[in-house]
């Protein structure tokens, strides 16, 4: 799109694409565009229709349905879902980064067990593995029995259908998707590095937080972006775990089309999320690429 | 702090930190099976709405065996999970490569709609899919289940694996190149190895969404496709019981046995 | 873009069509675990008729796929007021009732209702109702209404649907308003009380509002009648209440949509279905009203005395489809919600 402006010049290991590695690119690209732009461009369509009795649209254009987007009652809305997603993001990367590196350290064979045994708890459904939350936190749940038993003072608390329960949820539900990609990065490093640094006098935490995280910096852009961007939408745990009290962007979105019926209002906030999220990416994408030509 | 003086304290520091960070993994392990543990738990409850501890049975297990459609949607989820992953995998992992070797024109569009997936609410990303569907004439079943799995899954194995890119030398290619490796070679023996645990971490992540997707397979499925998820959620209506617990035991406890037993053979196969 | 919506809806259906129909097999879509396995296992034992199931979660997940025209559909279950605009749409087929000898069985008092007052296009299939559910060891004054209900005493204490139009008609119902009367002078007068309402409420859960209940998390519930029953089956602490001022009652139907193609089957399964024993086997499995009349008979004393399934006679009103006005319901309640 900008490559004929763009003024850096190519690294050793880029190269222009020949028609063979277009070739190559074309399955995906198909798929994206088969099953990407063409649905996104069915709700843009759809959108800018009105509403019909069953659901659905009738074919008639109008702009009504992005005035009501820029309502203040949703903008808030919007707001409160980017503060979960933010906090259960910055949670998941202090909960999941030593985890993460750890099982990265670990034996050969250690290391894939461990892989494994961090996502065989999200091999259940989604349901059941609420529902034992739900048992742990609930008023007469086991956390409380727990507590009491230890004769902690001030229970039984609430905890269940509270923000905290909430961001609990979050945070179990988010935590895989940060560990594994920063494992996927920590692994490559050398045990060498870390005693390198050590070596030149860093103490132990100055060495892992000026020499090994700076090096799993991908790692942890892309846990950001596959917790951040995917908790932004997510709403069935704040209904469930949180008595869905205050509505997210996601039960406002999934509302239009399973109770009032107004498909095309659905799609505007969709597009108007979509494209929220595609300027902020773009934007940076494109610092990141200044920063690293 | 001079280098001298710290110097002899560096050994324990090292130590300290290892500790420290081996526990710290040791209590996010509890926190991520404290809840199955309390799942398999009641999966031995007597009571039926599953809410209070009655008694201990076994009963759901049996029940479990005789309940076809609870089975036949477990098998289905399996299924569509594992040729996801394989489809994921391969466009992820490919796609990754490509993008991140040569320099295409579109490559940040490209990036950006490679995104969208996982920015897409799901009943938005169910319904677009439904109608495009319904327009092309396809049947609903399988593949269309399976085409909307992919798509939300593989941006997942591309993102982790274009991590992994961000830090392989350059000249791990080139001197495969060098070697006279073609570059499909190159690419299969030297730069595959090396993304593996990336490529791991993503199939993993596909599988699990795969696995316990909801909603855009409501509207991608049919009667033949039932997943497990929605199973479930049907008998939310009613009052989930312990057989939903009963089944969720099994599946972590084969898959835990299979690791197991696959390091062994392999042990054995070393011998 | 009418036509051109149009078009691409008639070929779909046109490629829909080569789908292969054998004799003997009709597609049932229907809301998932509402009819019983036994009851599709012995029609097909009985008829040859094999009968593919496929389950949907709400009456929008079937609107939806009908309207996009995937899928071929035999037999449907809407709830009543999904089956009138359907009605109104030309989306079902007119009933054979020579075909329906067993329509007899169902009570009068559930024949002609508004959503199809000839009987023409649906059979009902169970009905119930949406009331107060108290939990007796707790509670100890009497609740009878709505009011009763959203008291600063019972702060946090209660579960209610998570459903918009259902709460804010309790209001409208509180008010002495019409409740299919959606309009914006209503609303407007409806407002402040849902307001007040909403800060009171600890869940809102529409899937299994008995969970919380259960659990003891909170005392009091607005929850579906089927719930309630389950809850009384529990445990009798847990006593039905259909509120004084004015109760929602739904009815779940059976329908043939136009585009069927195996309508004769379609006939035989609704027929078999409203045979008292096979009628019977619902209920076993579902607390909800039954509204075969010679299916109750077959009940037993203890499911006939279940407050929530069988109550006292209420003042039970169902809801008419309001068109345009469940977005304004939706923004009124969002809105409210948010400002929490």
């Amino acid at each position: 799109m900008h490559a004929p402006a763009d003024p850096a010049p190519l690294p050793g290991d880029r190269r222009h694409p020949g028609w063979i590695a277009w070739a190559l690119l074309a399955p995906m690209v198909f798929w994206l565009a088969a099953f990407v732009v063409v649905p996104a461009a069915i709700l843009l369509v759809y959108s800018f229709c009105e509403r019909d009795e069953v659901g659905g649209v009738v074919f008639r254009f109008t702009l009504e349905n992005y005035q009501r987007v820029f309502d203040p009652v949703y903008l808030r809305i919007f707001a409160r879902s980017i503060g979960y997603a933010a906090l259960t993001t910055a949670i998941c990367v202090v909960v999941g980064y030593p985890v993460a590196y750890t099982i990265a350290r670990a034996s050969e064979v250690w290391r894939h067990r461990l892989l494994l045994l961090v996502m065989v708890p999200f091999w259940t459904s989604f349901l059941i593995r609420t529902y034992a939350w739900i048992t742990i936190l609930k008023q007469e749940g086991l956390l409380n029995g727990f507590l009491q038993a230890m004769h902690a003072g001030g229970g039984p608390f609430n905890l269940l259908y509270t923000p905290a329960a909430v961001v609990i949820g979050l945070v179990y539900a988010y935590l895989p998707f940060m560990i594994l990609p920063i494992y996927g990065s920590a692994e490559k490093l050398d045990n060498s590095l870390i005693e390198a640094a050590y070596d030149l006098g860093a103490g132990p935490v100055r060495a892992f937080s000026a020499v090994i995280v700076p090096l799993t910096m991908p790692g942890i852009a892309a846990g950001t972006l596959l917790v951040f961007v995917p908790a932004i939408g997510m709403f069935a745990i704040t209904d469930l775990m949180g008595g869905a009290k205050v509505p997210m962007i996601g039960n406002v979105i999934q509302n239009q089309f399973l109770q009032a019926r107004n498909w095309p209002f659905g799609a505007a906030l969709g597009v108007v999320f979509m494209l929220m999220f595609v300027v902020t990416y773009g934007l940076l994408q494109r610092r990141g690429a200044r920063l690293a030509g | 702090m001079p280098a001298s003086l710290s110097r002899p304290s560096i050994p324990s520091g090292l130590k300290l930190l290892n500790w420290f960070l081996s526990g710290w993994t040791a209590l996010v392990f509890i926190f991520l099976y404290v809840p199955i543990l309390v799942l398999v738990v009641y999966s031995f409850n007597s009571s039926r709405l599953n809410i209070v501890w009655e008694s201990f049975t076994f009963d759901w297990y049996a029940r479990l065996l005789n309940d076809g459609p609870l089975i036949r949607a477990a098998k289905n989820s399996l299924v569509i999970a594992t040729v996801t992953t394989v489809l994921s995998v391969i466009l992820g992992t490919g796609g990754a490569w490509l993008l991140h070797r040569y320099r295409y024109r579109a490559a940040r569009g490209i990036q950006t709609l490679v995104a969208i997936p996982m920015v897409m609410p799901e009943i938005l990303m169910g319904i677009s899919l439904l109608i495009l569907f319904a327009t092309a004439g396809m049947n609903l079943g399988f593949t269309t289940v399976i085409i909307g799995h992919v798509t939300f899954c593989f941006p997942f194995v591309l993102v982790a694996v274009q991590a992994r890119l961000q830090g392989l030398d350059p000249a791990l290619e080139e001197a495969a190149l060098d070697l006279g490796a073609t570059p499909l070679q190159a690419f299969w023996r030297v730069i595959v190895p090396c993304l593996q645990p990336a490529i791991v971490a993503g199939a993993l992540m596909a599988f699990t969404l795969s696995m316990d997707e909801l909603i855009v397979t409501f509207f991608t499925r049919s009667a033949a496709a039932t997943t497990l998820p929605i199973q479930v959620y049907g008998l939310a209506r009613v009052g989930l019981n312990p057989m939903l617990n009963a089944l969720s035991a099994i599946f972590i406890v084969a898959t835990v046995a299979f690791v197991l037993f696959s390091d062994y053979l392999q042990k054995l196969g070393r011998r | 873009m009418k036509k051109l919506h149009s078009l691409l809806l008639s070929l779909a259906t046109l490629v829909a069509l080569p789908a292969v129909h054998a004799a003997g097999e009709v597609n049932l879509f229907g809301w998932s675990e509402y009819v019983p396995q036994e009851v599709l296992d012995g029609f097909t034992k009985e008829t040859g008729i094999k009968v593919n199931f496929e389950t949907y979660a709400s009456n929008e997940e079937l609107l939806s796929k009908l309207v996009a025209g995937a899928g071929a559909y035999d037999i449907v279950q809407p709830s009543d007021y999904t089956a009138e605009v359907m009605i109104r749409r030309k989306m079902l087929a007119p009933l054979d009732r020579q075909k329906l000898t067993n329509l007899k069985n169902i009570g009068p008092q559930y024949r002609g209702m508004v959503h199809d007052p000839e009987d023409k296009y649906t059979v009902p299939y169970m009905t119930g109702t949406v009331g107060i559910v108290v939990n007796t060891a707790v509670v100890k004054d009497p609740i009878k209404g709505y009011r009763d209900v959203f008291q600063p005493k019972h702060r946090d204490r209660l579960v209610v649907l998570n459903d918009n139009r259902e709460i804010v008609t309790w209001a409208f119902y509180a008010l002495g308003l019409p409740a299919n009367e959606v309009t914006a002078a209503n609303l407007a007068k409806a407002r402040p009380v849902v307001a007040s309402w909403i800060k009171l409420v600890k869940v809102f859960d529409s899937d299994s509002p008995k969970t919380a209940l259960l659990n003891g998390d909170v005392d009091i519930g607005i929850v579906w009648s089927g719930e309630a029953a389950i809850l009384w089956n529990e445990d009798k602490k847990f006593q039905y209440v259909l509120p004084a001022e004015g109760a929602h009652q739904f009815v779940d139907v059976l329908a043939i949509p136009t585009t069927a193609k195996h309508k004769d089957e379609a006939h035989q399964l609704i027929n078999y279905i409203l045979r008292p024993e096979v009628a019977k086997l619902v209920s076993d499995k579902f607390p909800y009203t039954n509204p075969n009349l010679a299916a109750r008979r077959l009940l037993s004393p203890e499911q006939l005395a279940n407050p929530a399934s069988y109550p006292q006679a209420g003042n039970l009103q169902p809801f008419r489809d309001i068109g345009k006005a469940a977005a304004d319901i939706d923004q009124l309640v969002t809105d409210l919600k948010s400002a929490n």
